[in-house]
């Protein structure tokens, strides 16, 4: 049996280890069985491994076991190794082993696909000092531990070291609290060394409480010899004999592996008596806490640590001085003990060289929400708070777009979209509002709400107060109550103007550090999402569709057009089509649009996704439009209410003015539609290709408001062919401007004016009025990252061109473009060029000849939260083209104002409006994208909504368009919760798209439908 | 403010104060007289610092502090009263209201509330915050204490005392948040707890949450049943304080207007709870004296105070031996009216109602103990007497005084000082001292037994050749702390235990006063009662004389075994 008697000894035993370990090339296999591995399967794992390698006879095989490795994503993980070589592999279940032994140990191979990639920026982004063994090392093994240097720093600590030494290294190392507070620990340790007492005490707060953190039950788990080293050196350093360990009941597994560690350690001569024969005691002992949030909090820890109910205390005395049964007491975090032995023996110096000046050393941090990899990393301090949510945690989930990380659990605040660029160290945070906490950080995209989350915390803060002093009991209940109301659309101005008032109040008189911080979430939030506090109390909207006292269902709250989706998805189901029709028309009269160009907003909210996948509401909208002329012989055409005689002219046909033409019409106005090009629609006909909404099919629908009644001109252009004068000389009493965005922006490079440039809405035009051009076997580069430069290319590609490049400059996942879309194009073959930039383009003999560009590489993080371009020097090249497409965006073409009446105009160039969408000339309205700039179809038909409410309003009506729904909400059949995938849309192949214009989609069969809308929950349905 | 090395400069309000350097916040704007308000904080017993209502801004920080716990600094300069501070304050009285049972105008507290006093003070008009409130049920199991836990602020006013101060350990804190409850642990009902019954919870709490269990309303029904015929005894510390229920100055001594208040009540008889005390003397000295000669069972501990007794029982029964057989005061006069007023008085059992004034929330429960149920039937606090006497619209200090009533109305300076810790002692000493040595107790005031200034009083005193080793405790822990030496080996012969500081003076029935020094003062008039008395020693009671030689023949008698002894047996739930 090993026990040390000297330092000289445990070195010794050290080297026989790794001597050992170096020759032997056995290969070994690695289960990760920290309780993230256990959650995922791993135990499963680990027994079907073993039970493999038995039925292949696979003999000298080692199995082992090791802590969390970070990467909880993809638990199970198995790493195969083989002296240096090691291979990592994620997700591995149970039925995975027998092919993953097969193909790894029998022939040889590395299994690609399910290879975890050791380049990822997850790893590679991270610098591990406090988890440098966890995932490594087996953590029930004390020779492992010490193999791989464990107790360097106690023998360095007892054999050169004094005191005064070694508190002198902790304090000019600078080593603050990794608990949250981030007091200097060196300052912590030197009061107790200073403070008398006839015992002293080390204690470890291993009592992680915050929703979401788990980092140090991670180090419990994975390298539990850090920890203890950790606590001899401090113990050593005060002059404490004793020391506790606080851990929460309900990590059994972390206590279970510190148990054995100790008994370990203790065995060994590493703790206990006379220490290394140093004279030095120190005896260490776990306690359990019930998992009290308070007992995080120092004093209240120690008085459940004296068998106490954990109330806190007040300071001073501090606990340094007074501290466990009146002891002077050290306590510490799991983190900050366990970068304490790497401190003391690679020195101060080295550890100052990671993170910052103020915070040295790294960060443990739980990555959690709704970020890809969920899982523990270790950063230095200081790193940038976008650099680990997009390269150590691979970004959002479900292509969601970051809104916010919340750190420091309920005791801390959130960091919004435009502070990506903060580095993450105690003193920039609290500028923030936040606070670093132990490390938990919740990753949080627009389907999180954020007055929910406030509320969510303070629930927490509520339940965890210790009831001890009147703010944090009452108040915070309070706050909750206030909450609950605003969530609920009750609230009122004066409600959040208390709850801000009491926030602070709270924070300022609370007892202890619980209530001083449970108001912090509450706070933060309202300081960067006061829009949506407003939100919910002035228009009763929640946008991130959470709070559900708020709407009917998820998806209708998302739906800009407000269509009640779960309704007419339910007449799908039932076969009442034609219903399904009117119920989607009610709302929105472009349901053939939609159906086919809709950027389904309301799909990301579908409650449906936390079961399997969201339902396809576009495609069941799709095929209600596709199936009720064929069985109806048209569209249902709505009642006229009653004919009135005031006229409204509606410039522009596109989605906005449609729309308000045909509620107009069925309010009764004499409406008539003053359209500039040869077709109707906007850019519904001139801009969506041909493939995506075929010209005829938008007719069908366009047909509706004519056989309404709705009047249309063609060919005649506001400030050209007609005047607003003129107009109201003609007798009508409104106007509606509904002119979109039809000039393209330029981009201002040399090489404009060459032949062969183009502009993207000018080129679109052209293509879908049928006007030729001529492309065949040309090289196209198309400038930008919209929907515009999407549609352009797919239409190139289908132009006979030699190849279709796109040319953006920044990532792919930031393009602007629906992400579809640019999936589709890349699947057709369109180049991406990303992260480029063009400066000039080249030409001969006044044609293209070329496209010169510059490569870019990510700078800070901008206010939208994406890295802003930077350009690299001299890193200019070439591309080979002869069409040059500009399509990074456009504007109003304001041909309108050239006539007597001015209509004023922004500083970007749309039209000013006021609340009721009225212009500078009150009979005048606008609406659409000419006062948003481009947006999608259906935020257009929700303009054209608007503004046919408020046209309605300004000439004597009572602005209700929208007749009441006459289908009555109720589940008319079995509601499906087991798992069932989206029934995909049925397309067209690559072949035939290269070779014409035809529309990809074929649309849902009636059975395909009716399945597919089998598939909704009926959210919006209370009791089911 | 005298010792100048550990002096130190404050500012408060932006005034220098040159002042001690161990003082909290609090205790120096007491001293320099700037009040704040304060609720979880009770001098000598509180500090919790919870309801975060003493706060003032410590402008070093730029925190606001609770005043209560929080020590002065050299160079603190500390604001007590501006806008942040009072808003902050404000806002946490109204918390507290909103989740207490205002029913002010009923509540029993009503006057003495320091809650109710504290918001009139702040001007408090509405409460900002509507919402939920605790719906915690009252508990009336125990005889003596009430709780009402819908009216707790959460101060811990009560739980210090409980823990700390009689070491009862009963009141708690439990449950997390807002849902907290203090009450006996485990959610228990007072009566399944281990309380004594001291009612010094109910004297420390600055709402009506913990409250005496009235029983005026009973006592208003007998007096007003002319079937009945309804007495009353008074005990010694009652008439110290009752004054106090009218603002009178503590320490007023007020015996001969409330023998008046309670016959124009329409009592029978109004007799003194003194008589009988003179008789327990008599009682306890003689058992005394036998065990000494005996060799029985050493220390003798009196058996007067109720609370103690609970104590013993539960805590220490395998000290019951040394527990007196003697019955208190308030029960040997309840046994005698039942038998020797009820022969003289040729009443029948049915008639006699048996009332007592006490200073104690315990006697009402020791009333009902099933070893002595017919002794006593209804106990009266001092407050609860206070009341009735209100109820009538009499103002106690407009009454002429008057006697008490004959035959069990008389008594010495030995039964005034029952009221006072270490009064007991004395007075037994007086009658001991003599009966044994024939000579007059040296000084006949016994001071080694007097005083609050320490919590337990050791003597030795000369008796013949008996080195006769006394010790006077108050207060529970106090009590623990006799018996715990006593297991280490420590020896008495006689110890005199009383419930609550200061014994019965300080009972959990008094008048409630924050005032600092009442206690002082309600002593000084206990002794200033039994300084102007004729007869200062039991054995001269010539009532006592005439008990003895017309009824029970001599003490420790057969006869006066029956009625005035009894035996106590093990509680503990433990």
């Amino acid at each position: 049996m090993v026990r040390f008697n000297s330092a000289d000894e445990v070195q010794f035993f050290r080297d026989n280890l790794q001597s050992e370990s170096e020759n032997n090339l056995e290969t070994e296999i690695v289960v990760g069985l920290g309780t993230c591995g256990i959650a995922s399967g791993a135990k499963d794992t680990l027994e079907a491994i073993e039970k493999e390698l038995e039925w292949k006879n696979i003999k000298d095989i080692k199995i082992s076991q090791t802590g969390c490795m970070g990467y909880c994503v993809g638990e199970p993980l198995v790493e195969i190794r083989q002296g240096d070589a090691r291979v990592l592999y994620k997700n591995i279940k149970d039925f995975k082993v027998e092919e993953l032994l097969q193909q790894h140990l029998i022939e040889g191979n590395i299994v690609e696909r399910w290879q975890v990639d050791e380049d990822l920026d997850f790893f590679k982004a991270q610098k591990r000092i406090v988890l440098k063994n966890c995932g490594l090392i087996d953590p029930e093994s004390i020779d492992d531990a010490i193999s791989n240097g464990a107790y360097k720093g106690l023998v360095k600590a007892i054999t050169e070291m004094d005191q005064e030494d070694i508190v002198n290294e902790i304090t000019v190392s600078k080593l603050r609290g990794r608990g949250g507070g981030g007091f200097p620990t060196g300052m912590k340790w030197k009061f107790a060394l200073d403070s008398s007492g006839e015992k002293k005490y080390v204690v470890c707060n291993a009592d992680e409480g915050d929703p979401g953190a788990f980092m140090d039950r991670s180090i419990l788990e994975g390298d539990p010899h850090r920890l203890i080293e950790g606590m001899i050196i401090a113990g050593y350093a005060i002059g404490a004999n004793y020391g506790y360990v606080y851990c929460r009941a309900e990590y059994p597994l972390a206590i279970k592996r510190l148990r054995k560690a100790i008994e370990d350690a203790e065995e060994y001569g590493l703790l206990g008596e006379d220490i290394l024969s140093s004279g030095f005691d120190f005896n260490l002992k776990i306690r359990l806490g019930a998992g009290a949030f308070v007992c995080g909090e120092e004093t209240a820890l120690l008085a459940s640590l004296e068998g106490q109910r954990g109330e806190p205390k007040p300071r001073p005395p501090y606990p340094p001085q007074k501290g466990y049964k009146g002891y002077p007491t050290v306590i510490n975090n799991v983190e900050t003990l366990a970068n304490v032995s790497d401190i003391i023996y690679k020195g101060r110096r080295w550890f100052k060289s990671i993170g910052t000046e103020d915070s040295p050393g790294t960060k443990v941090f739980a990555l959690a929400g709704k970020v890809k990899n969920n899982g523990l990393v270790e950063v230095p301090m200081g790193t940038k708070l976008g650099d680990i949510v997009f390269d150590i945690g691979g970004g959002l989930i479900n292509d969601g777009k970051f809104k916010a990380a919340q750190t420091g659990g309920p005791s801390g605040g959130c960091i919004p979209i435009e502070h990506l660029n903060v580095p993450v160290d105690y003193d920039s945070l609290k500028e923030l509002g936040t606070i670093m906490g132990s490390g938990g950080l919740i990753v949080m995209d627009q389907q999180d709400c954020m007055v929910d989350l406030a509320k969510y915390f303070i629930d927490f803060c509520k339940d965890e107060s210790c009831g001890k002093c009147t703010p944090c009991r009452i108040g915070t209940t309070r706050m909750l109550e206030i909450l609950d109301k605003i969530t609920k659309g009750e609230g009122e101005q004066e409600d959040l103007d208390l709850l801000l008032d009491m926030g602070e109040k709270i924070q300022d008189s609370s007892f202890c550090g619980l209530g001083q911080t449970a108001p912090n979430p509450v706070i933060s939030t309202a300081r960067y999402f006061m829009d949506e506090y407003k939100a919910h109390i002035e228009d009763n909207y929640c946008e991130s569709s959470r709070c559900a006292s708020m709407f009917d269902s998820p998806c209708q709250n998302s739906c800009p057009a407000n269509v009640d989706v779960p309704k007419y998805i339910d007449l799908v189901r039932q076969g009442r089509y034609k219903d399904a029709y009117k119920e989607i028309q009610r709302e929105n009269p472009l349901v053939l649009v939609c159906g086919r160009v809709c950027y389904n907003l309301c799909e990301p909210s579908c409650n449906r996704r936390s079961l399997d996948e969201g339902i396809a509401i576009r495609e069941l909208k799709r095929f209600v439009s596709d199936i009720v002329p064929k069985i109806e012989g048209g569209y249902p055409i709505p009642k006229i209410k009653s004919e009135k005689n005031e006229q409204v002219a509606v410039i522009g046909s596109g989605p906005a003015g449609l729309t308000a033409a045909f509620y107009l019409r069925k309010q009764g106005y004499q409406v008539k539609i003053f359209e500039a090009s040869s077709v109707l629609g906007g850019l519904l006909a001139v801009g969506i290709p041909e493939f995506r909404l075929p010209q005829d099919k938008l007719n069908e629908e366009i047909t509706v408001l004519t056989t309404m009644g709705v009047e249309v001109e063609i060919e005649t252009e506001i400030g050209k062919d007609i005047t607003f004068e003129e107009l109201r000389k003609e007798g009508y009493k409104a106007v509606y401007l509904a002119v979109g965005t039809h000039n393209d922006i330029d981009i201002g490079i040399e090489g404009e004016k060459l032949d062969g440039v183009y502009n993207a809405i000018e080129l679109l035009k052209k293509i879908n009025l049928g006007q030729s051009i001529d492309m065949s076997g040309k090289k196209v580069a198309v400038v930008g990252g919209g929907n515009a430069a999407i549609d352009v290319a797919r239409n190139a590609v289908r132009m006979n061109t030699d190849e279709v490049n796109i040319i953006y400059r920044r990532r792919k996942e930031e393009m602007p473009a629906h992400g579809e879309e640019v999936e589709e194009a890349e699947y057709e073959k369109v180049n991406m060029y990303t992260q480029v930039n063009p400066v000039k383009i080249l030409g001969e003999k006044g044609k293209v000849s070329g496209l010169e560009c510059v490569r870019i590489e990510e700078g800070e993080f901008d206010y939208s939260g994406r890295r802003r371009p930077k350009t690299i020097e001299n890193s200019n090249f070439e591309l080979d083209v002869d069409i040059v497409v500009l399509a990074i965006g456009q504007n109003v073409d304001d041909m309108f104002n050239s006539g007597d009446l001015n209509i004023g105009m922004t500083d970007n160039n749309l039209i000013k409006v006021n609340e009721n969408k009225q212009t500078n000339i009150p009979w005048i309205f606008a609406g659409g994208d000419c006062i948003t700039g481009p947006s999608t179809v259906v935020e257009s038909i929700k303009q054209g909504k608007d503004v046919a409410r408020e046209i309605d309003i300004y000439l004597g009506g009572d602005g209700e368009i929208i007749s009441p729904s006459e289908i009555e909400r109720e589940v008319s059949g079995k509601i499906i919760e087991e798992e069932k995938p989206q029934v995909k849309m049925p397309k067209i192949l690559l072949s035939q798209r290269i070779k014409s214009f035809k529309e990809i989609e074929k649309g849902y069969s009636e059975e395909q439908a009716q399945e597919e809308a089998s598939r909704c929950l009926r959210c919006d349905v209370e009791n089911k | 403010m005298s010792n100048k090395e550990s002096n130190i400069n404050v500012w408060v309000d932006e005034v220098k104060y040159e002042t001690e350097d161990s003082l909290t916040v609090l205790e120096l704007l007491r001293e320099i007289g700037t009040d704040i308000p304060t609720l979880c904080h009770l001098k000598d017993i509180s500090t919790t610092g919870s309801c975060r209502i003493c706060l003032v801004e410590d402008q070093g920080s730029g925190k606001l502090v609770a005043a209560c716990n929080t020590p002065i600094t050299d160079g603190m300069r500390i604001e007590t009263n501006n806008k942040r501070v009072r808003e902050t304050r404000i806002m946490n009285l109204e918390l507290l209201l909103s989740d207490h049972e205002v029913d002010c105008p009923s509540c029993i507290k009503n006057k003495d509330c320091e809650l109710r006093q504290i918001t009139e003070a702040m001007g408090i008009r509405e409460v900002s915050f509507p919402g939920e409130k605790n719906e915690f049920k009252k508990d009336i199991s125990s005889p003596s204490i009430r709780r009402d836990p819908a009216k707790c602020i959460n101060c811990g006013r009560c739980v210090n005392v409980c823990q700390n101060i009689q070491t009862v350990n009963v009141l708690a804190a439990e449950g997390r948040g807002f849902t907290t409850r203090i009450g006996p642990v485990f959610y228990n009902e007072l009566a399944n707890s281990a309380c004594v019954m001291c009612g010094q919870c109910a004297a420390a709490c600055p709402t009506g949450a913990i409250t005496e269990k009235e029983n005026i309303s009973d006592v208003w029904k007998v007096l007003n049943d002319p079937k009945k015929h309804v007495i009353v005894q008074t005990a010694p510390a009652v008439r110290v304080a009752l004054a106090e229920e009218f603002d009178e100055e503590p320490g007023t001594a007020a015996t001969g207007q409330m023998v008046t208040a309670l016959k124009k009540m329409g009592f029978n008889n109004v007799f003194d709870t003194q008589f009988t005390a003179d008789l327990t003397i008599m009682e306890e000295g003689t058992e005394l004296i036998n065990r000494i000669k005996n060799n029985g069972d050493l220390p003798l501990f009196t058996s007067c105070s109720p609370g103690w007794i609970n104590f013993i029982e539960t805590f220490y029964p395998e000290y019951l031996e040394h527990l007196s057989s003697c019955k208190s005061p308030q029960q040997m006069f309840g046994a005698l009216a039942n038998s020797y007023y009820l022969e003289k008085n040729k009443l029948s059992s049915d008639e006699l109602v048996v009332v007592s004034i006490m200073p104690c929330t315990a006697k009402k429960y020791e009333a009902n103990r099933p070893e002595m149920i017919n002794d006593v039937d209804y106990v009266l606090t001092t407050r609860e007497l206070g009341q009735m006497i209100k109820q009538m619209g009499i103002d106690l200090f407009d009454l002429p005084e008057s006697d008490y009533d004959k035959i069990m109305g008389s008594s010495t300076g030995a039964a005034a000082i029952f009221g006072a810790t270490g009064g007991v002692m004395e007075a037994a000493l007086r009658t001991a001292y003599e009966l044994l040595t024939g000579k007059e107790l040296p000084g006949i005031d016994f001071q080694e037994a007097r005083g609050l200034s320490s919590g337990i009083k050791e003597a030795e005193v000369e008796i013949n050749d008996l080195k006769l080793r006394v010790a006077v405790a108050h207060g529970l822990s106090n009590a623990r702390e006799i018996l715990e030496a006593m297991k280490a080996g420590k020896e008495y012969h006689f110890v005199e235990f009383m419930t609550c500081p200061g014994g019965c003076i300080g009972g959990g029935g008094q008048p409630i006063s924050r005032e600092i020094g009442v206690l002082e003062k309600r002593l000084e008039a206990i002794y200033d009662i039994d300084k102007k008395k004729e007869l200062r020693k039991s054995h001269e009671n010539p009532e006592i004389q005439l008990l003895y030689n017309e009824y029970l023949k001599e003490p420790g008698s057969e006869l006066a075994h029956k009625l005035l002894h009894t035996e106590y047996s093990s509680q503990s739930i433990y």
